[in-house]
């Protein structure tokens, strides 16, 4: 097409660009409309959905979990805060506080026996016993989420994983590398040697024994002489399932 | 739960760490805290008032597990018992020590509750009667050290709450009530 000179070919292609922009409003607002009819829809399912399963998501850890996923895939957070709609609706912002508050006990409860390292196991266990009368059951992934929610706190509570478990770390130490290789290591038997961490790990037996007493004197550790092979064990009351026993008896 | 004899036995006995005293101050304190504990109430229950560090206690070994406490750690739990008030080494070089599952005073406090229980307040009763007789039978008086019952009638007396007199052997020691 031959461009069309003046004042009035200007105008055209003006009012042909207002023309084009309106129409490109106009889908976009349709398409937020629509996104916001989708969301709210869902919201409301969602809500409909936690409501009519009230009670499975009080009870049941397993699909109080799965409730939780979901949630957390359309950027939900049920426990952003205590109050408000969801908080209103389960009243699982209560119960995650309520957790919180016994674990941060039994962390501090144990701490002289395994010093301020506990295995999210044992701790779950604890926490069952002493929940004994409540009706909700607890599950491991339930206690994760309330540790997650103590960081706010600041007090250093944290969850590390060491080889195959989870361990629940209340105090502030921070555990270096060769720290965490020898809880790996003493996962097997609940203990490690001194030639055992050399032999497995293959450090100088400097490097073992530093790392070693550094755990000793943090109370992560407790030395066994009393072996017939008169090898010194190093125990780690973190790892085994010892630390529950003690934790219930002076609970 | 592992028993001995009839007293429950807490699970850190099965946990061999316990049996080796603990080279850092904080953990050797916690473990000299559960060990005290243990040892009193074991002797609570089975009533024993003394330990012989050399002997064999039933709670210096656990064959279970193939552990059993050196010297060194029996001496430094007891020691411990001691420093609270709750035992009292018999000898000098440590050999024997006095557990006072009850304190003295405690122990004196029972036995008044076991005169004013029994209507005893004007009687005369033999050390032996006291320790042996129908009317101490299922209270902690029946079959106690005969060191630590006269250490309590002594401390009552003191009080004026009793007279100690002394017969002929000591079978017929005796005691005057005047609660």
């Amino acid at each position: 097409m031959r461009r069309r000179p003046g004042i009035g070919g200007l105008q055209t292609a003006a009012a042909a660009r207002d023309q084009y922009r309106l129409l490109g409003e106009n889908v976009a607002k349709l398409r937020t409309d629509l996104m916001k009819e989708q969301l709210s829809t869902f919201r409301s399912q969602l809500e409909d959905f936690a409501r009519k399963h009230k009670n499975d998501i009080r009870k049941n850890p397993v699909f109080r979990s799965q409730f939780h996923e979901m949630c957390a895939k359309v950027g939900v957070d049920p426990l952003a805060s205590n109050k408000g709609f969801w908080a209103e609706l389960l009243g699982i912002g209560d119960f995650y506080y309520e957790l919180g508050v016994q674990i941060v006990d039994i962390c501090l409860a144990t701490r002289p026996h395994n010093g301020g390292l506990i295995n999210l196991e044992e701790l779950c266990k604890i926490l069952s016993q002493r929940r004994k009368g409540a009706r909700e059951a607890v599950s491991e992934d339930d206690c994760l989420r309330a540790i997650s929610k103590l960081k706010v706190l600041g007090s250093g509570f944290e969850v590390i994983t060491v080889g195959k478990r989870k361990l629940v770390r209340s105090v502030p130490t921070e555990l270096k590398k060769d720290h965490n290789e020898i809880l790996e290591l003493s996962q097997a038997q609940g203990f490690v040697t001194v030639e055992e961490v050399e032999r497995r790990l293959s450090w100088p037996t400097g490097r073992a024994i530093d790392a070693l007493d550094t755990l000793l004197d943090e109370g992560l550790a407790m030395i066994d002489d009393g072996h017939r092979d008169g090898k010194r064990r190093y125990w780690f009351p973190c790892v085994s399932s010892i630390s529950s026993f003690v934790a219930s008896d002076t609970l | 739960m592992q028993t001995l004899g009839e007293h429950k036995l807490p699970h850190f006995f099965n946990y061999p760490p316990y049996f080796t005293l603990q080279p850092v101050r904080e953990t050797r304190e916690k473990q000299i805290q559960v060990w005290k504990e243990l040892i009193l109430d074991y002797c609570r229950t089975q009533k024993v008032f003394i330990i012989g560090l050399e002997q064999d206690f039933p709670l210096f070994s656990n064959p279970a597990i193939e552990r059993s406490l050196n010297h060194e750690a029996r001496e430094a739990f007891l020691s411990a018992l001691v420093l609270d008030g709750r035992a009292e080494w018999m000898d000098k070089s440590h050999r024997q020590c006095l557990i006072l599952w009850h304190r003295i005073k405690d122990w004196a406090d029972i036995i008044l509750r076991f005169v004013n229980e029994n209507g005893l307040e004007d009687s005369v009763m033999t050390i032996e009667e006291i320790r042996s007789g129908i009317e101490s039978r299922g209270t902690d008086i029946h079959g106690m050290d005969r060191t630590v019952l006269m250490r309590a009638l002594k401390l009552l007396e003191n009080k004026g709450k009793l007279a100690i007199f002394k017969g002929t052997s000591t079978d017929d020691e005796g005691v005057k009530f005047s609660v």
